[in-house]
């Protein structure tokens, strides 16, 4: 729910987003940050596409060892309070997890795009209220927001995961609108409106093309936040019910254990901080690949 | 008994009750003995026309009192009416008031104050518990200390209900809109100082209050000043304020009873004869639940002793029948009969029948409301579904939404998606609960059937207890044998206290009515 | 500056208002029929139903239904709530002061903690001073705070019980703050160190160190003060941001706020005070965002008239 990282970006995404470099890999592999977050997400996608590989029990079974048992040889992150393999159920929680990335970013993301695009594009009244309206939802915070959704479609991951995509649209639209904006200002866009450019010629053509690079920033980047918001709301009985082994949810049901069993609190919240990070970092990773200038500060 | 006397005679006009309490002690203690008791959630009113939790429900136990009380057996016993009387034909009950009972507002109780609360309690915005108090037609103020009340049928539980705190006696002085929220005057013994929404209540010992009928053995005002109710909602924080001593009472984290059981700081007091039950009901108008053969399954493939060893470990019973242990007419032998002993081959069997297998489970959603470690057995209960090839879907939310939602699927027969069942609790001291649940329209629009209303009515009627208890044992058996009611435990709420070693006499009396009136407090 | 001020004012005003189209909307995106939503509990009558249909009015069109609400609101009635039947803006209002209490402490905590790392990191650019408050920074901002006020909870007052758990006085406070102060510290810190960068990069600064200043005097009058002026622009979001945690953070430590009020709300189904809390949460956003609008008006004469 902290939107610092990308917030922080926006304005300074939105003068230098079109900036592409060869390199861009190299440049991303080249940065300590960018590498570490590129580590930390593969292990990440490598952990839920070989869940059953990976696990030692089923995430689901219920006395695969004592009850409450510390961590030992044989539960590396000890058992939950139904004997549950913590291990096992943190592994397929990445399978969750992504799929609360990918879902809510992506619900975003193409959301707030389409609405930046039309704004930016459209100038005059429309630009006006469309923009005045994601300010305005844009200054209720994403939380708030989500809960109102929660409110209307009761709880539930999916749920969340709908609820976190909307609740973020006014950002990437904010974003977009601003990119598009400074590229319609540049000498290029101008000649191709006096080549005669038609609408969709320049959107698609013009404009799409150097929103997109910002955009992948700030999806990389807002894939930590979804996680995040998405961990907060399970852990608030907002999002994931039982027995889905969601990390948030995970940590709601410790704390009446936390003294019992304070494993049980601590591993789950570091795979949510260490996936967050993660993508922090590849976001500022692929930020400093993408704008040459970032990189020399 | 010289503290008291003294109170008696030395009580100042204008200052509060702590103050007066304190000066009478003189010496001997300094400041005003405060005892602070913590629960998970707060009240959700303090008039009791607008709630129905036990939350509340406790809190309006320490503010009003009642016409009858419980004995420590459940039997109704004279309380502020010292005596009642019933018409012939069962119609008519005349009740004769105590003498000397003062309202905090310093009012004397009386027949109009009975008078004022059964009417507010039918008026535009009735009570939401309205048809637990019968078919009453009139209420007639017959001089101060005498008041009748007519019937329209006989009505089998009507004295016992006025012995529960639904039918808590409010006096006649709440008239503001305030009244339940911030204001609340009854005769009970404390009065309230102060509500802070989602943080506490205060209460003062009310130095007029006189016990006729509770089940413990001051008859005057508390022995401590002030009581504190408190929400904490996390358990472990409770037990971390309970182990400090900022908190004196509070439900503990059930894993760790036997821990504070072996470390002896922490007295662990367990509430006995709570008439909590906690069962399955099913979506009946829909399918997969309008077929009984998968209520059935459901029921088999349950175990619900398992469930409850792993998390209350002993401090709940498996229930056979759909009302509770301490209640008239339950009575384990005759219910088991009906039931459905736990046997997952008989439930695949079942819905084989009915066209499920592994590779198309019987999928549903299942219904539980916070708190309690339920949504924990739910979780349970879901593990064991699975393993016959049902699929629950857990859905956590609120008591009072549970009710809406359950009722909302009663009443959604054409809607496409599969049948929901719950885990539906209900504590009520009389077996007429069965008649408010399942007599049409019934409290959910659940299952009913003609021949149910019939025999429900019959169970409302039957004054007479052999009699009655047959009337009421019918019913119990119909209701299982449709798996329209399936019961699984009892108690299952807030039935659990830690209390620290300077509290001496707190007491729970039945149906979970907590009675700070014996309770001293130590120094230190 | 009052013709600024009366801008920015109109600009609250208008979120206000889309809020309370928001929020009246809101209910009827509930599949299902509002009032038995909301009022269906068991023993309620088809016909009390309809009778509280009447009354709220939920048997008019929705522009009606949104003016009768509008009118309901300028007399400061936001209607009562399902759970106790009470007044929702009382409900609001007692519980408002936990929640502003825990945001300005928080405030303080963030500012102070983050714009002093973030000045440290930016003046030690490039050394291990910078690295290690930027890698901090980051982790801060990756922690979720309900994880680190569970942390926190478990060591400082379970463990060592140095303070108290159960409410009722200012020391129940710390916790909260500092969680969810310290999640925000590094977000402030990031962006404190990028303004300073970008201030210290400027010509401004460098000449007056090659006229030879004292670097106190140069890092003081010129560089601080510019520097603050995109991180105070930032405020405003922060403070909406805090507002925002809190409902986290009150939840995790059982801080008797608006936010804790919020979740019990939905699990309550309780829409009333659902929609109460979405327009009060604006209202108070908006307001806050007035008044620091002002203030980095009076700090950036520039902004007025941009």
């Amino acid at each position: 729910m902290v939107h610092g990282t990308t917030a922080e970006l926006a304005d300074d995404l939105a003068t230098n987003g079109s900036a592409r470099s060869r390199g861009f890999w190299r440049a991303l592999l080249a940065s300590p940050s960018g590498m570490i977050g590129l580590a930390i997400v593969g292990l990440l996608v490598f952990s839920a596409l070989a869940a059953p590989l990976l696990a030692p029990f089923d995430p689901l079974r219920m006395a695969a060892g004592p009850r409450l048992d510390p961590p030992s040889a044989a539960h590396w992150m000890g058992t939950d309070d139904f004997g549950r393999d913590v291990l096992s159920r943190i592994i397929y929680g990445a399978r969750l997890t992504l799929q609360i990335g990918v879902i809510a970013v992506g619900i975003s993301l193409t959301c707030g795009l389409l609405l930046g695009l039309v704004a930016g594009y459209s100038s005059g009244w429309t630009e006006r209220i469309l923009m005045r309206l994601v300010d305005v939802l844009f200054s209720f915070t994403e939380i708030v927001i989500a809960l109102a959704c929660l409110a209307i479609f009761g709880v539930g991951l999916t749920n969340a995961m709908i609820a976190i995509g909307i609740a973020s649209i006014p950002f990437y639209a904010r974003v977009t609108h601003s990119v598009v904006l400074v590229e319609k200002g540049k000498p290029y866009f101008e000649a191709a409106i006096a080549a005669g450019a038609g609408h969709g010629r320049l959107i698609f053509l013009h404009l799409l093309p150097n929103v997109i690079p910002t955009l992948i920033v700030i999806g990389t980047l807002g894939v930590s936040t979804a996680v995040l918001a998405a961990a907060g709301l399970s852990f608030l009985g907002l999002g994931a019910q039982p027995p889905q082994p969601e990390w948030g949810f995970m940590l709601s049901s410790s704390r009446d254990l936390i003294s019992r069993a304070p494993w049980m609190m601590i591993f789950p919240g570091l795979a949510i901080a260490i996936t967050v990070l993660g993508f922090n970092l590849l976001g500022d990773g692929v930020r400093e690949a993408l704008d040459p200038r970032q990189r020399q500060r | 008994m010289e503290i008291r006397l003294l109170r008696d005679v030395w009580r100042p006009p204008v200052l509060g009750a702590a103050l007066a309490g304190t000066m009478a002690l003189g010496g001997a203690c300094a400041t005003a003995q405060e005892l602070v008791w913590a629960r998970y959630g707060d009240i959700d009113s303090l008039d009791p026309h607008r709630a129905t939790s036990t939350l509340s429900m406790q809190v309006w136990d320490q503010i009003y009192d009642t016409l009858l009380a419980f004995d420590m057996d459940g039997n109704p016993q004279p309380n502020l009416a010292s005596g009642n009387e019933a018409s012939e034909d069962g119609l008519v009950y005349t009740f004769t008031l105590n003498e000397g009972i003062m309202c905090h507002d310093g009012t004397p109780f009386d027949a109009n104050d009975v008078k004022f609360t059964i009417d507010r309690a039918f008026g535009d915005t009735p009570s939401l518990t309205k048809t637990s108090w019968g078919p009453i037609s009139d209420v007639t103020v017959v001089d101060d200390l005498t008041v009748q009340v007519t019937l329209e049928s006989k009505f089998g539980a009507f004295l016992p209900f006025l012995a529960d705190s639904f039918s808590s006696m409010v006096c006649d002085t709440n008239t503001a809109d305030t009244f339940g929220s911030s204001t609340a005057i009854g005769s009970g013994p404390f009065k309230l100082v102060e509500w802070v929404k989602g943080d506490e209540i205060v209460l003062d010992a009310n130095p007029d209050f006189k016990n006729f009928g509770k089940p413990v053995e001051n008859a005057g005002p508390p022995m401590f000043d002030r009581l504190i109710v408190r929400t904490v909602p996390e358990p472990q924080t409770r037990l971390a304020a309970l182990r400090t001593g900022e908190v004196q009472i509070a439900e503990p984290p059930f894993d760790d009873i036997e821990a504070i059981k072996s470390e002896g700081e922490l007295d662990i007091v367990v509430a006995d004869n709570t008439g909590q039950n906690v069962f399955w009901e099913f979506t009946i108008s829909r399918p997969p639940f309008d077929d009984i053969r998968a209520r059935q399954a459901v029921a088999y493939a349950t175990d619900a002793q398992m469930a409850i060893d792993i998390i209350y470990g002993g401090l709940s019973q498996r229930e056979w029948c759909p009302i509770a242990r301490g209640v008239f007419g339950n009575d384990q032998e005759f219910c088991k009969q009906f039931g459905y002993e736990y046997n997952p081959e008989k439930a695949m069997e079942l819905l084989a029948e009915m066209g499920f297998g592994p590779d198309n489970p019987l999928e549903t959603t299942m219904f539980v409301w916070t708190g309690g470690n339920r949504h924990k057995l739910a979780e349970i209960f879901q593990a064991q579904l699975a393993q016959v090839g049902i699929k629950a879907a857990i859905e956590i939310m609120d008591i009072g939404t549970m009710n809406a939602r359950v009722k909302e699927q009663n009443e959604s027969p054409d809607d496409p998606s599969p049948g929901t069942f719950d885990m539906m609790t209900w504590s009520w001291y009389d077996p007429d609960i069965l008649y408010q649940l399942w007599h049409s329209p019934g409290a959910y629009s659940g299952f009913q059937t003609p021949e149910l209303d019939a025999m429900l009515e019959e169970t409302r009627t039957t004054i007479e207890p052999e009699a009655r208890l047959e009337k009421v044992q019918a019913v119990i058996q119909y209701l299982m044998e449709n798996a329209a009611h399936v019961g699984l435990y009892t108690p299952g709420w807030e039935w659990v206290f830690a209390v620290r070693p300077e509290v001496e006499g707190f007491k729970i009396g039945p149906f979970l009515h907590p009675i700070f009136l014996d309770v001293t407090l130590e120094e230190g | 500056m009052a013709r600024f001020i009366l801008q920015r004012l109109m600009a609250a005003l208008v979120t206000i208002w889309i809020a309370t189209i928001a929020v009246t909307i809101l209910i009827h995106l509930v599949p299902g029929d509002p009032v038995r939503i909301m009022y269906g509990s068991f023993q309620t009558t088809p016909e009390e139903l309809e009778a509280i249909r009447v009354r709220l009015g939920l048997d008019q069109p929705i522009w009606r239904q949104y003016l009768m609400y509008l009118g309901r609101l300028l007399h400061g009635d936001f209607g009562n709530s399902i759970v106790g039947d009470q007044p929702v803006i009382d409900i609001l209002m007692t519980r408002f002061p936990s929640t502003l209490a825990l945001t300005l402490s928080s405030l303080f905590i963030a500012v102070v903690v983050g714009m002093s790392l973030g000045f440290l990191a930016a003046y030690k650019r490039g050394t291990w001073v910078d690295v290690s408050a930027m890698v901090l920074a980051i982790v801060g901002v990756s922690m979720p705070h309900f994880w680190l006020g569970l942390l926190l909870l478990f060591l400082f007052a379970l463990q060592l019980q140095w303070l108290p758990v159960a409410g009722g006085d200012w020391r129940s406070l710390i916790l909260p703050a500092l969680t969810l102060g310290l999640a925000n510290a590094a977000v402030l810190a990031r962006l404190t160190r990028s303004a300073m960068i970008d201030i210290f990069d400027q010509d401004f600064v460098r000449t007056a160190h090659a006229k030879g200043l004292p670097k106190s005097i140069v890092l003081y009058r010129h560089a601080l003060r510019s520097g603050l002026v995109p991180v105070v622009s930032m405020l405003g979001l922060q403070f909406a941001y805090l507002m925002g945690g809190a409902i986290v953070v009150e939840n995790v430590f059982a801080w008797n706020g608006v936010g804790r009020l919020a979740i019990e709300a939905v699990f309550a189904r309780d829409y009333p005070l659902i929609q109460g809390f979405i327009l009060f949460f604006a209202i108070i956003v908006a307001l806050a965002s007035v008044v620091i609008d002002v203030a980095y008006a009076f700090l950036d004469p520039r902004i007025r008239y941009s």
